[in-house]
Order: structure tokens, then C-alpha cells, then sequence
């Protein structure tokens, strides 16, 4: 539940302030749905950009005095700044869509195996690539794909993280993806004004919540899933290389609960709709237990070659009980995406747009 | 839906309705046209081409495996030509009296369209921007419609990411806004350049091949994207703002028959509700009137755009294609099903038709 916040802003101007109390009299405790998306977003940006300085550190160490403890402080180091960014990719809109923001720190789906590609470019440099080399070479090597790539893919020996250029890449990786999540969370409180005093907002950031839920059932579930017509491929699902996506889809609704819902049950409240609300809370309960109890990968649960990695193998669920646990975890995230789409956006009066937020 | 005119505009307006009833008159070339074209997508998601007939009455769609976007009609034959959306690899002809798809031509290995062309005013040569992929050239390609589509050769734009074409009534000037957006298929839809975006209104004479004037927006990251020509040889064009979403930059060009270019700067509060993005650009052939749709902003806005005054603001969701209507007035889709007719001096977005179609954001 959302924390009281002082009075930002306003406050500065005492009469405004005052006039605001008389106004709003007990209300103003609370502050407005867009003050607390607001708020909610920045700690988000700012853990991100947190853990991606962590991140940062680690991969220097790792590099200075490579050490299996070492090695284990990355890789958890890595994942755990995959997730803040997961926590936070509800918001498709603001800062993160300058400069590619959003490509850069994750650059999905990747059908051609262009971070594969592109990391083995720089491998094969003659110099070791520096942070100035992985801004020029585009979107692949700049995120959190590029660093699983190096971590996690079988064409790269466990060893090889130790050679010159593949840790310099991997700390010039890091480096610019601490930058970018720094930039991020410096512009999107540089954005709080506008975003708090431009009404239009409020539906920008429901239509984004909205498309991120419908994206996720989609693109990161159904479709590996084989749900979608085609046979299901552990290699279409995100971080198959790690075999955590499930575990990125987790922190995605996790950010969801923390980041939308306070600013949507204060709004949905203010309108009438405080049992939607509370339904809306719900699912998303339902959603986190469940996906709290599935495997952290998705591969595993396919009868597919991405599944014959030995060490993704689950040895208490055998394919078809995994299986159907994640189309049990799919069918909630469907339910969860209605609620949002339909009802939600009924309640709120929300427009969906085919031009509108798909136009060219 | 509301609109603000005034007495003197909307008196204006009135006149030039009634002098130009026909609706054949906005086919230079053509006696009769049946059909508008739209790329659409229907209620299950599939791709279509649909055509409908200018009261809304009647229409029929075309499945096709890919998303279109804009189209043109041929000023000699009873077709209609409508283009692959970015990254798009190949374009339709359309028969429309036997609703049918007569050619299916593809872009090449190597390149894309970027969704729209026009025809020289004989419908022989077809001119389609497009993409070269190695070394991301903005190109027009040229199409012999007499020798089944056949390419014929390429003009080079010296600049990246071209998008709507027309030609001008001198019948050998092409318009081309150029986005200036780098983008590859390896990468899809991801905007590969947004630092050093080098967008312009081109003209670029079609036969030599030269391009004759490059006017570059006030600001590197304003995408000039659509546009169109009026009888007297004014292009308006309209911009995409690939900056921060915080700024207020101007949305819309003018430039004239004389040469003169300029930005037709609107009240701020408006520019700002149309949010950073126009779709389609369209100008009577009777009065320097210009009609923009804005989907993300949910308008339509009417201009004069000789004297830049605002004429019309109208809201309208999901707000997508735009073509004059050969009377005077606008016919205008939406990404949620409706098409409509907006008249100067009149209030209101007339619905023509609801369908359960998804219009894209043009109208030919």
C-alpha cells in the first residue's frame, strides 16, 4: 500500500499548499494517482540504477581477481539488476523512449541472434572493447541479453569470461548500462512535473501497463509456449540462455503490483470502482503466488532441444506436470490482462488505439 | 465533437462546397471512382486491403499476409496500389471492380518499402520509396505498371528513412518527406539513429533524378513524414517528434509554389494534445484548406494553411486516414472502425459507417 508522501512541489508555495488543503480537505493526505505513479516509478528507476552500479562493481572484481565466489556475485548481481529493469518495463513511455533507452537495455526478441552475433564481433577485436566501443555498436551489445550472452551461452567456455576482451566487454557492458539506468532515473524525476500536471498521462500510463501485461502473455508466454499456432520453442521465450524467464516475467508483475496499483486503486477508488480494484489486487496475488512456486526457466517444461540442457532440467517435475503448470501460470496472466483491458479501461474511460499506439 | 470556426471562415467554406459537388473531381484522370482504399486490419487481426465506397455504404476486404499501410490510385485504370508497412517487402495492385488482387510485386532482397508511392499523372511509372539495406539509402523506386511491375530503376535520396511521396502539378516534381529514422529488419522496429536524425521535405524531379530542394526541420529529431499537394503546388507535410515528449515542437510544414519554407506554429496547448505525432496530412483542391489527423492525440485538426489559422479542431478517437472528398469537405477513418465526413462550417465529424475494422492511417 502507498506510503504517505509529503506534499511535493506545491508545498514550496505555501499559499498554493493552503488553498489545496481547503480544497481537497482530508483527501490531501493522499496524494493524486499520477503523484503516486510518480513516486512509485522513481524508486523503481532508482533500485534499477542501483543495482546496475552493484552490477558495475562486480564484473570489475570479477575481472581484477577472477574466483568461483566471484563469478557466483556476478552472475546474482546480473540477475538481480534484470530484475529491477523487469520491475519497471511497465512504462513504455517518458525518458525510456529517448535514445532507444528501452532497446538498449534489452534488446528482445532476437530471432537472428544478433547479440550472439554481435558479442563475437567484439570478441574478435583486436583491441578490447571499451564502453565508447559498445555506444557505437548498437543496440544487441548494450543490455542485459548481451551480458547473459557472455555469462550463459554454451559457445562461450565457463573459462572464457577470464580472456582480455570478453571482460573488458563485459565491464564496458556493464558500465554503459550503468549510465543509461543512472540517465533514466535522473530524467524521469526531471519528468515528475509534467508527467503529475499533464492530465493526459494518466491514460498514457494505464495504455502502457496495459500493452506491457498484453506483451508479456503473448510474446514472452504464449508464444514459446506454443500457443500461438506455431510448436512451442524454449528458444523464443527471454534469458533462455540463464533460464530465468519466468523468473523475469515474476519480477515484471511484481513491479506491476508495487509500481501501478497504488496510483490505480487510488484512482479506481476515487471513481466508483474500488471492487475492481480489489479484484484487480487480487489476480496479480494469485499471479505471484503461483508464479513463485513454477521453476525459474521455461524451457524445461518444452519438448524441445532448448530443454536438453541438462543443467535446466528440473528433477521434481517432469515435462508435462511443468508444462501444465505454466499454462495454468498463462491462463492467469490472461485473466489478469482482461481485468486490465477491458474492465479497467472501461472504468477509465481508456481509449484503445490501433494507430494510436501502433502507428508508423 | 467540437469545432471552432469562425463566421467568416465558415461563409468561405460553404462557397467553395458548392461549387465543387463531384466527388470524380479528386481523381484527376479517372471519370469514376468507386472505392476508397484503406489498409486495414480486421476484428480477428488478420491483414486486409479494404475498399468502401465513398458514402461508407458498401465495402469488401482483401486478406493479405502483411500489414499495409498507405496506397495511391492509378490516374489511368480502375486500380488502386497499396504498400507494405515498414519493413514492408512487397505491394498490392488491386482490381477493384473484380475485388481482387492483380499483382503482388516485391521489394528485393536487400530492401523495404517504407508504405507509400504515387503514379505519374500517364499511370505508367510508379514511383515507391524504399530502404537499402547495406548501406541504409533512401531511395525511390521506379515500377513500369505497363510491364507488370516491372523495376526500371532507382533514384537515391542522399538521406535516410523516406516516406510519403506525391507529385506536384508541374507532373514532374516528387514531394518525399524524409523521417530520417535509421531502422533494419535484423533489428525491427528499433529506431537505429535517434541521436543524429538528419529528416527533410525533399523535392526531387523524377526524371533527372536530382533532388531540386532539401528543407530541414527546425529541429534534428522532428521526422517529416507525411504529406500533401494542393492544385496550386503547396505541400503541407507533418512531423513525428522523436524527442523528449516534454518539449512542445512545431508538428507541421508549409511549403509554397514560390519555394518559401516555413513551420505553421499552432497555439502550444494544441500542439501538445496532438502529441508529438501526426498521420495523415490531406488538402482540399479547392481552398487552401489542410486536414491533419492525430491518432495519438485523438483529433483532427483543419487549417487554412496559407494564413496558418486554425479552422477546425475536432475530437475523433484513434483518428487515422484522411483524403479530401471532392466536395469540399474530408472523409476521415479511425483505428477503431468509423469512417467519416468532416465539412468546413460544420460542427461535427458526420459517422458514414462503423465497421469492425481496425483502419490504418491512411485513406486513398
Amino acid at each position: 500500500m502507498p506510503t504517505r508522501v509529503p506534499f511535493r512541489r506545491t508545498a514550496q508555495t505555501g499559499l498554493v499548499a493552503a488553498s489545496l488543503l481547503l480544497t481537497l480537505g482530508a483527501s490531501a493526505d493522499k496524494p493524486a494517482p499520477r503523484e503516486q505513479w510518480h513516486q512509485a516509478a522513481q524508486q523503481q528507476y532508482t533500485a534499477l540504477a542501483d543495482a546496475a552500479k552493484t552490477l558495475e562493481q562486480s564484473a570489475a572484481d570479477y575481472c581484477q581477481s577472477p574466483s568461483e565466489t566471484a563469478r557466483t556475485t556476478l552472475e546474482a548481481d546480473w540477475l538481480a539488476a534484470y530484475r529491477d529493469w523487469q520491475a519497471v518495463r511497465y512504462i513504455q513511455f517518458g525518458p525510456i523512449e529517448q535514445q532507444s533507452r528501452g532497446w538498449q537495455l534489452q534488446f528482445w526478441p532476437d530471432s537472428k541472434n544478433l547479440v550472439g552475433r554481435k558479442i563475437n564481433t567484439q570478441l574478435k577485436a583486436d583491441a578490447p572493447p571499451t564502453v565508447q566501443d559498445v555506444e557505437q555498436a548498437g543496440v544487441a551489445v548494450q543490455g542485459f541479453p548481451a551480458l547473459e550472452y557472455l555469462l550463459y551461452d554454451d559457445a562461450i567456455e565457463k573459462t572464457a569470461l577470464d580472456s582480455t576482451n570478453a571482460c573488458a566487454l563485459t565491464r564496458a557492458v556493464s558500465t554503459h548500462l550503468t549510465h543509461t539506468t543512472q540517465a533514466l532515473a535522473d530524467d524521469w524525476d526531471a519528468f515528475g512535473q509534467h508527467f503529475e500536471t499533464t492530465d493526459g498521462y494518466t491514460h498514457t500510463l494505464l495504455q502502457s501497463a496495459i500493452q506491457s501485461v498484453e506483451r508479456l502473455e503473448e510474446k514472452r508466454l504464449a508464444n514459446p509456449l506454443g500457443l500461438r499456432g506455431k510448436p512451442a520453442n524454449g528458444y523464443r521465450a527471454e534469458a533462455w540462455r540463464s533460464g530465468q524467464s519466468i523468473a523475469l516475467m515474476q519480477a515484471s508483475l511484481d513491479g506491476i503490483n508495487r509500481g501501478l496499483m497504488p496510483g490505480l486503486t487510488a484512482l479506481l477508488t476515487s471513481r466508483g470502482h474500488a471492487e475492481l480494484a480489489q479484484s484487480v489486487r487480487e489476480q496479480l496475488d494469485t499471479i505471484l503466488e503461483r508464479a513463485a512456486a513454477l521453476p525459474a526457466g521455461l524451457a524445461p517444461a518444452l519438448d524441445d532441444p532448448a530443454s536438453d540442457n541438462p543443467a535446466l532440467d528440473n528433477p521434481v517435475l517432469d515435462k508435462k506436470d511443468a508444462f501444465s503448470a505454466l499454462q495454468g501460470f498463462y491462463v492467469q496472466v490472461s485473466q489478469l490482462r482482461q481485468l486490465l483491458a477491458l474492465d479497467v479501461a472501461a472504468a477509465t474511460g481508456l481509449r484503445r488505439g490501433f494507430n494510436s499506439s501502433d502507428g508508423d | 465533437m467540437t469545432v471552432n470556426q469562425t463566421r467568416r471562415n465558415l461563409l468561405v467554406a460553404g462557397a467553395g462546397a458548392l461549387a465543387m459537388p463531384s466527388f470524380a473531381w479528386a481523381l484527376p484522370g479517372r471519370e469514376h471512382s468507386d472505392w476508397l482504399f484503406s489498409a486495414v486490419d480486421d476484428a480477428q487481426g488478420n491483414h486486409c486491403i479494404a475498399g468502401i465506397t465513398p458514402s461508407g455504404e458498401r465495402h469488401f476486404t482483401l486478406t493479405i499476409p502483411e500489414r499495409c499501410h498507405g496506397g495511391c490510385l492509378s490516374p489511368s485504370a480502375p486500380r488502386a496500389v497499396v504498400f507494405a508497412r515498414r519493413p514492408g517487402h512487397h505491394f498490392y495492385v488491386v482490381d477493384a471492380d473484380k475485388r481482387q488482387i492483380t499483382h503482388r510485386v516485391a521489394a528485393g532482397d536487400g530492401y523495404h518499402f517504407y508504405g507509400h508511392g504515387v503514379f505519374e499523372p500517364h499511370g505508367r511509372y510508379l514511383y515507391v520509396t524504399a530502404n537499402r539495406l547495406d548501406d541504409a539509402m533512401g531511395l525511390v523506386r521506379v515500377y513500369d505498371a505497363d510491364d507488370g511491375y516491372k523495376h526500371i530503376r532507382d533514384i537515391t535520396l542522399d538521406g535516410i528513412g523516406p516516406h510519403e511521396i506525391r507529385l506536384l502539378p508541374d507532373g514532374k516534381t516528387l514531394a518525399v518527406g524524409l523521417g530520417g529514422i535509421k531502422t533494419h529488419p535484423d533489428y525491427g522496429r528499433v529506431k537505429l539513429n535517434l541521436g543524429d536524425m538528419d529528416p527533410a521535405l525533399l523535392l526531387v524531379d523524377r526524371h533527372s533524378g536530382a533532388i531540386t530542394a532539401r528543407h530541414r526541420p527546425s529541429h534534428h529529431q522532428l521526422s517529416c513524414r507525411h504529406l500533401d499537394v494542393s492544385a496550386d503546388g503547396t505541400v503541407v507535410a507533418g512531423y513525428q517528434f522523436q524527442g523528449p515528449e516534454w518539449e512542445t515542437q512545431p508538428l507541421l510544414c508549409r511549403l509554397g509554389p514560390d519555394g518559401a519554407f516555413s513551420e505553421l506554429a499552432l497555439e502550444e496547448a494544441l500542439t501538445a494534445s496532438l502529441q508529438q505525432y501526426t498521420a495523415s496530412v490531406a488538402i482540399s483542391r479547392q481552398q487552401p484548406l489542410a486536414l491533419v489527423t492525430a491518432p495519438r492525440g485523438h483529433k483532427v485538426i483543419m487549417l487554412n494553411h496559407q494564413s496558418g489559422k486554425l479552422l477546425g479542431d475536432y475530437a475523433l478517437p484513434d483518428a487515422a486516414g484522411a483524403r479530401c472528398d471532392g466536395a469540399g469537405g474530408f472523409l476521415v477513418s479511425s483505428g477503431q472502425g468509423g469512417l467519416y465526413r468532416i465539412e468546413p462550417g460544420k460542427p461535427d465529424a458526420v459517422a458514414l459507417a462503423d465497421l469492425a475494422l481496425h483502419w490504418d492511417n491512411h485513406l486513398t
